[in-house]
């Protein structure tokens, strides 16, 4: 059993690195509270829903879908609303009630237009077009897959390593673009970079479409490791992804990636010996981390690179 | 003489005085609460959308029977949105009592969500008229402000489940039993019901796996390898219906075959399920036998297929699903209907005194209604079925428990 929850775990952490990830960019660029987060995501598992249902396609098309609409949502949101934010008091404050606000609108409109029930994807669906590799690699095209010598869904493997290639291109965007050597420089400090002739808008803007499109990708995944998504999903998924981003360091998004781990692996051993408890550890690692250490895990290390 | 005649006039006048004094109302003002949003929606909007349906219908009709003013009026839906949430529910039912003064109360779906009003409306000594919150604790005989209209008490609903593992389990080899449920008072209820059950039984047959877990989890995919080192012959999955999506779900995808498994939500919200778990997902799994499949005697209110016919061209978008709680809401309505035909007043002890006098009498669409003097749906109940595919692929009910409603033989261990 331990074993089990240690590779469940790390499976369902990886994709959580990828639910909290697009969050913790937003806020480290910004300093912008995006409550709205998880209605993002909800809003990716209906396209990934409708790319099913209405074009009869493998939902793995639904990724650079789902990232494309919403890095565009993106843009056009941050000129709406980011400017008038940064120019208050105190943005970060306001952000918490505006992004609030834009959560329940998001919410309203999509029961609106979608109804309130429960719609997910055939599990058989996510990964078609990949059947000749599963079947190379698993003997199977449509069963689950075997790791250390146990049975996981295939959804939750292809979710992690989705997960892996999307926060390796995060990276990539960070380290080796001259966009994202920008974009750390205003995440380091945001008057000096302004200071110093960078286009802090356009670096915003760039990174506030990039974390919604990251929050859409993970949606695109949400019916396979929820089971199901409704208009109501948002919510849940932005307490959770604060647990991440704040465990594995609010501001950094690679820790996000050690954050999603760490969460994943403890809540897959919460619930093997302490079933009934399990939905309060995104609560108790916030509370945990704020109190032992609120920099989070890979706090320190970057905050001074 | 004078005198006498003067008393006698008195005396008449004070008899005659309630009738006078009552004058008909405009409307009946019901009022109750339903959630758009959040974990309960998918259940909680066919009970309202069906009580609606039943408003429309009986105001283009004129209003409702009220034979305390021995005339139709009509009904005022008094309705608020508490989005799932049972604080702002409290809030919300105190205000339908306190502010809206509402002549009735009907509470939202679901135990969850039930639970806030059962209190409030004892202290405002209001009788609530209770949906489909069948948690044991809402019923004690201290409480006579309270009836359950449409589902069996938690108590006694999961019975058949119980007296089938125990009664014919043996026989075909089941002999270890495994229960998951969700934490709360509809699916807490009935985990302890069937495990008092199977005790009592006697039988031989042993519990090895009985965990609850929060009722928002979505995933069970180490739960389910937990139950599998367990190695039970049957597996009680006691939940919501997003529980059983994800339960079933992941069931599937991890390979699981148990042998025997049992689920509340594909029997009750069948066209939800299947939408989400699909047929194969469904196949050979255990759950309650809706009324839609029984073809219940009906002396008040519209058949099944007229019901099913009116609420598919109400509500032709398909965003609200057909099934037990949409029959569940229409049957409250029902009794309402009942209730106020024959209610001589429209005080609370009174409403109260008037849905028992039908306990036994009113036979709906949803079966029997029947309560017990607590006010405990004990009608209503149903049967063990198990889901198997037709000829055509689609998915069909086969009673299995108890024997007198068998409608064919279970497929055990599942293929």
């Amino acid at each position: 059993m331990l074993v089990y929850a240690l590779v469940a775990g790390l499976l369902f952490g990886l994709y959580f690195s990828l639910v909290g990830i697009g969050l913790n960019l937003v806020f480290g660029v910004m300093r912008i509270v995006n409550l709205a987060h998880g209605d993002f995501l909800m809003l990716g598992a209906f396209i990934a829903v409708g790319v099913s249902a209405l074009a009869a396609l493998d939902p793995l098309f639904a990724v650079p879908l789902a990232f494309v609409v919403f890095v565009l949502v993106g843009l056009v949101l941050y000129r709406l609303l980011v400017p008038r934010l940064q120019g208050s008091v105190n943005p970060e404050m306001l952000s918490i009630i505006l992004f609030f606000g834009l959560s329940q609108v998001i919410e309203a409109l999509t029961t609106i237009a979608f109804g309130t029930s429960e719609r997910s994807i055939p599990s058989s669906e996510l990964g078609a077009i990949l059947a000749p590799l599963r079947v190379r690699l698993f003997g199977d095209a449509d069963g689950p897959v075997e790791l250390f010598g146990q049975t996981f869904p295939a959804t939750w493997a292809i979710s992690a390593m989705v997960s892996v290639i999307a926060i390796g291109l995060v990276y990539v965007y960070l380290y080796r673009t001259r966009l994202g050597t920008l974009t750390r420089a205003v995440m380091s400090r945001r008057d000096e970079a302004f200071a110093t002739g960078i286009n802090v808008d356009r670096v915003s803007a760039a990174a506030f479409g990039i974390g919604l499109g990251l929050a859409a990708v993970a949606g695109v995944f949400a019916p396979f490791m929820f089971g199901s998504v409704t208009p109501a999903f948002g919510e849940d998924a932005t307490v959770t992804s604060f647990a991440v981003v704040v465990l594995g360091s609010l501001g950094n998004p690679l820790g996000t990636a050690l954050g999603g781990v760490v969460y994943g692996i403890s809540y897959m051993l919460v619930q093997t010996y302490l079933s009934s408890w399990a939905d309060l550890l995104p609560y108790v690692l916030l509370i945990l981390i704020l109190l032992l250490r609120p920099s989070g895990l890979l706090g320190r290390r970057v905050r001074v690179a | 003489m004078i005198r006498k005649l003067a008393s006698a006039f008195a005396a008449a006048c004070l008899l005659a005085a309630p009738v006078l004094a009552a004058e008909p109302p405009a409307e009946i003002k019901i009022g109750t609460l339903y959630a758009s949003s959040g974990r309960y929606a998918s259940i909680s909007m066919p009970v309202h959308s069906a009580l609606k349906l039943w408003v429309d219908q009986k105001n283009a009709d004129g209003g409702v029977y009220v034979k305390a003013f021995d005339k139709k009026i009509p009904i005022k839906l008094v309705a608020y949105d508490d989005q799932s949430n049972t604080a702002t529910a409290s809030t919300l039912y105190n205000q339908l009592i306190t502010q809206d003064k509402v002549d009735l109360l009907v509470a939202d779906s679901g135990s969850v969500l039930t639970a806030p009003a059962v209190a409030i409306a004892r202290d405002h000594k209001m009788f609530l008229f209770d949906q489909t919150g069948t948690g044991a604790s809402f019923f004690s005989k201290d409480n006579p402000y309270i009836a359950l209209m449409a589902d069996p008490v938690s108590t006694i609903w999961p019975k058949p489940v119980a007296d089938f593992l125990t009664q014919d389990g043996p026989a075909l080899g089941i002999k270890k039993i495994a229960i998951l449920y969700s934490t709360n008072e509809f699916t807490g209820t009935q985990a302890n019901a069937v495990r008092k059950f199977i005790k009592d039984s006697g039988a031989p047959v042993e519990i090895v796996y009985d965990q609850g877990v929060p009722t928002e989890t979505t995933n069970y995919t180490v739960i389910i390898n937990n139950i599998r080192a367990k190695q039970p012959d049957a597996v009680i999955h006691l939940g919501y219906a997003p529980n059983d999506i994800a339960f079933l779900r992941n069931v599937n995808e991890v390979g699981v075959k148990f042998k025997w498994l049992f689920c509340i939500y594909p029997g009750l919200e069948t066209e939800l399920l299947e939408k989400n778990v699909g047929v194969k997902g469904l196949q050979h799994v255990f759950t309650y036998v809706p009324p839609s499949e029984l073809d219940y005697p009906v002396n008040f209110g519209m058949k099944m297929p007229e019901f099913r016919a009116l609420w598919n061209k109400s509500f032709p978008d398909g965003k609200v699903e057909f099934g037990f709680n949409a029959v569940a809401g229409y049957t409250t309505a029902l009794v309402i209907e009942k209730t106020l035909s024959v209610a001589t007043s429209l005080d609370q002890m009174e409403l109260r005194r008037a849905v028992f006098s039908l306990s036994g009498q009113l036979k709906t669409l949803d079966g029997t209604f029947a309560l017990d003097d607590m006010g405990g749906q004990i009608g209503e109940l149903t049967p063990l079925g198990q889901l198997e595919l037709d000829d055509h692929g689609h998915l069909k009910f086969v009673a299995v428990y108890p024997h007198d409603v068998a409608t064919g033989k279970p497929v055990y261990p599942r293929p």
